[in-house]
């Protein structure tokens, strides 16, 4: 008996450090995002003033702000979400709908969740090969290209995930009616899964708000403002990108203050998109 | 509640006329050789035990299984002079002929928008009109009263009884010619039950009725005619009160007494 | 009769009318349902075409180098010779130590999460980690240079450097002056970044363990640590593999983070302090300003040997949680 109670005691010892080694993993995952966010509020806050939303990005030595980049990112971040939505919501649809037992739709959803995860860099590379070249030269067209590009995929899953979730009962309760597939889908499962794709395109834009490296030789940069959408345009992650890694100071601050804006965005944004999922289910 | 004991010969038009109807999951054989009719504003009530093809047979009357892959029928259901299935408008025969469910399934939308939406999909009508023939259907389905004035709530928020009855409204509302009811009960509460069965022995009046059923007392309630089917085959069919009186066959006698199912 | 008459040639115009509507309708749904199916076909014709367009905008530099593309470090832009062995070295080396410090800290906090969280912290804790995953990878470049990499330098490289300094075959893999950026700082920033991914995807199939299965366990007095190492993890062992792997994409294919702490140097050197490149650092560092049609179309060959690379590794991964699902659905 003795020995069996040595034994219990070793086990428990090694399960109890086991346990102990997963609260100290948790606890560091915390500790990072902690230190992060508390990084980028102590350097982001000490840039931040009114000029940061009313004036140009700045030369090196000068005064400025992130007015430019933040009106880039914004239009190039709409644009691509506005093309790249639809795309994703009917081709979802097509995968949850109309194509739910077919073949090529796990093929399709096979490739999507390969495009889902995809290096960004590629994208730009891919859209710079399609536009930048044909066009000879780099534009905020292009650049929102390469973000509708990285949308499509996000929008793909979710769309198709929500729609899953929409009950078969609820199909066929209004297929009883005699009401065609596409009002089916359009009138009845799209509006019991409202909430879930507008989280799904709230996490992509989410996405694609942050994403750099696809914009890095697509849209470019501008030290101007510009609307144009066939120039190049600012956006404050290539800004930040570029002001990170130059050797002056204030670039530098104006880098910490773009990279809380952005960070404060998309963190608002995922933040938004969960609370909107979990409350359609009291709905 | 039982009139109808008149002989089947005797003056019913047959609304619906299945013969020979087999159905396939697959290569699993689903329904073997059925051959039945169903009499013009009469109820028909399908019991059996769970799998015996019953809720199988409902979703052929208006070709529900299309949705799926792999599901096929093979024979001949008559409607109105043509084949169920042959027909190619899907959509015409479910506006005439309609469903409900075994779990109430209001849309997701308001109590008048669930039935507005079916009305308005078929018929250009003045709001007026959509909205007098609203009132029409929730009278029929005994709802008005309780839901008169929160027409403009969620159809989520009614309990599961009210959900079953909108939906039963909703079907009403776009005026076909057969119900086939799956179940409509079995989620249902005695007193729910209760007021569900009252309307479908008072839609008989209008309608040509189906209705699958796990519960006997239900079916000798509600139906004029009732049918037993077993493991895909229909044992037997004829006037309820006949059949659960005096069954012709061995099996239907074993299982209205309750010896397996 | 006449009333049954009547009430038929009703029903009659009824359906005539209803069937004149259902066929104005089908023009509607024939072109939706092509929309759809344009759509999801647009899924499969956009990677065809991110493919084709690599191969393309790649040929030059393989028409060029041949094989050697991939074989040989040397990296000068002057004299117009690409080698593509030293950013794929740094890319698969960085990605791996990643891997290695990402996946037992991932597993541990998945454990924690299914197993050991009181109930109410769950969800908190689950999203903070979801947002660790949100947050953008510029974020984590701009934090690593400035904040990550100095406390790398100042603590952590010397004590490494010392710590292994006799010891035979360590000592060169932590040889060298303590840069503080380089292969270590980028692969625990990948490590730092890939950790949400591979936890949200250990704690998913986590969930997928029958709850009876664990009961039964504990039920015959086993220790958490039993539970988790005997019933847990070999049930959902292919997962887990699927989650790993999703991670390495990720990793491999990461390219602001790294940029900002790898140090863009284009050569393999046997410590993990010094600098080094990956792929997608060298893209982002070279391309806009990359003169010459060789040079451009190297990069774009290694951006698809990246994409390549990565594809295989995300097509395994996917197989591999396909499988799991396929299980939990059974």
């Amino acid at each position: 008996m003795a020995l069996d109670i040595a034994k219990y005691r070793r086990r428990r010892l090694r399960s109890t450090i086991t346990v102990a080694l997963c609260w100290a993993a948790s606890a560091l995952g915390l500790t990072i995002l902690g230190v992060i966010l508390a990084t980028l509020l102590y350097k982001g806050i000490a840039g931040f003033g009114p000029k940061v939303f009313t004036e140009m990005t700045p030369p090196p030595g000068s005064d400025g702000g992130l007015l430019n980049a933040i009106a880039g990112s914004l239009v190039m971040t709409i644009a691509g979400v506005i093309v790249g939505t639809p795309i994703g919501i009917l081709a979802g649809t097509y995968l949850a709908e109309y194509g739910r037992y077919s073949k090529v739709s796990s093929v399709i959803r096979f490739i999507n969740d390969i495009l889902l995860s995809a290096p960004s860099i590629v994208t730009g590379l891919f859209v710079y090969e399609l536009l930048v070249r044909p066009m000879g030269h780099f534009s905020a067209f292009a650049g929102a290209a390469a973000l509708a590009v990285l949308v499509i995929p996000t929008v793909v899953r979710t769309t198709e995930n929500m729609l899953l979730l929409v009950p078969n009962q609820l199909r066929e309760a209004s297929s009883a009616l005699g009401l065609p597939q596409s009002l089916v889908i359009r009138k009845v499962a799209y509006k019991a899964a409202r909430a879930g794709m507008i989280t799904g395109v709230l996490l992509a834009v989410a996405r694609v708000s942050g994403e750099t490296a696809p914009l890095l030789f697509t849209a470019l940069n501008n030290q101007f403002w510009s609307t144009n959408l066939n120039a190049p345009m600012a956006s404050l992650p290539v800004v930040i990108f570029q002001y990170a890694l130059s050797p002056y100071e204030d670039w530098q601050r104006l880098a910490w203050t773009g990279a809380l804006l952005i960070t404060a965005a998309v963190l608002t944004l995922s933040i938004a998109a969960r609370w909107l999922s979990s409350s359609r289910t009291q709905q | 509640m039982n009139l109808m004991s008149k002989d089947v010969d005797t003056g019913l038009t047959e609304k619906i006329t299945v013969s020979n109807l087999k159905f396939f999951y697959g290569s699993t054989l689903a329904l073997k050789n059925i051959s039945l009719p169903l009499y013009e504003r009469q109820v028909t009530a399908f019991i059996g035990p769970s799998g015996c093809g019953k809720s199988t047979l409902l979703r052929v009357l208006n070709r529900m299984y299309d949705l799926y892959p792999n599901q096929r029928a093979e024979g001949q259901v008559m409607f109105d002079g043509e084949n169920v299935l042959d027909m190619t408008d899907l959509n015409l025969l479910r506006s005439r002929i309609g469903m409900v469910f075994q779990k109430p399934t209001p849309f997701p939308m308001t109590i008048y928008e669930n039935i507005a939406f079916g009305i308005r999909l078929y018929e250009r009508l003045p709001k007026s009109e959509v909205d007098g023939r609203v009132e029409s259907a929730l009278e029929k389905a005994a709802l008005w009263k309780e839901v008169k004035d929160k027409l403009h709530s969620s159809g989520l928020s009614l309990s599961g009884g009210q959900q079953q009855r909108l939906c039963i409204a909703r079907t009403v509302a776009i005026r076909p010619e057969v119900i086939l009811f799956d179940e409509p009960c079995s989620a249902l509460d005695p007193i729910s039950t209760a007021k569900v069965e009252e309307l479908i022995d008072e839609l008989k009046n209008e309608f040509t009725i189906a209705i699958v059923t796990h519960n006997m007392q239900q079916a000798a309630r509600v139906s004029q005619r009732t049918a037993f089917m077993y493991l895909g085959e229909l044992v037997e069919f004829g006037v309820t009160q006949k059949l659960f009186t005096n069954p012709s066959d061995k099996r239907t006698q074993d299982y209205i007494t309750g010896r397996f199912g | 009769m006449a009333f049954l008459a009547d009430a038929n040639s009703q029903a009659t115009a009824a359906a005539a009318a209803r069937r004149k509507v259902l066929e104005g309708l089908r023009t509607t749904d024939v072109f939706f349902r092509g929309l759809t199916v344009s759509s999801a076909y647009f899924v499969l014709i956009l990677l065809g075409a991110i493919f084709a367009s690599l191969v393309v905008g790649g040929y030059l530099a393989f028409a060029t180098f041949g094989f050697r593309f991939l074989t040989t470090e040397v990296w000068n832009p002057v004299t117009e010779q690409f080698g593509a062995l030293a950013p794929i070295y740094g890319t698969i080396v960085t990605s791996l130590i990643a891997m290695l410090v990402a996946v037992p800290i991932s597993i541990g906090i998945a454990v924690f999460l299914t197993e050991l969280c009181p109930m109410g912290l769950r969800r908190p804790i689950g999203i903070a980690i979801e947002l660790l995953a949100g947050v953008p990878s510029i974020i984590y470049g701009i934090w690593g240079l400035f904040f990550f990499a100095p406390v790398i330098q100042r603590y952590v490289q010397p004590e490494l450097i010392a710590a292994f300094k006799n010891v035979p075959v360590l000592n060169q893999l932590f040889a060298g002056p303590p840069y503080g950026i380089g292969i270590l700082t980028s692969a625990l920033i990948l490590a730092m970044m890939v950790l949400p991914f591979i936890t949200a995807v250990c704690r998913d199939v986590f969930e997928t363990v029958p709850p009876v299965l664990k009961e039964a366990a504990y039920g015959m007095g086993w220790t958490t640590r039993e539970v988790v190492r005997n019933v847990v993890i070999p049930y959902t062992r292919v997962g887990i593999i699927g989650g790993v792997m999703l991670g390495l994409g990720r990793a491999l294919g990461e390219t602001m983070a790294v940029t900002f702490v790898i140090g863009n140097a284009h050569r393999i050197s046997g410590s993990i302090l010094a600098p080094g490149t990956t792929i997608s650092a060298t893209i982002a560092n070279e391309f806009t300003e990359a003169v010459g049609d060789v040079y451009t179309s190297s990069l774009i060959a290694l951006g698809l040997i990246l994409f390549f690379i990565t594809f295989i590794v995300l097509a395994l991964a996917r197989l591999m949680l396909m499988r799991i699902e396929k299980k939990a659905g059974a």
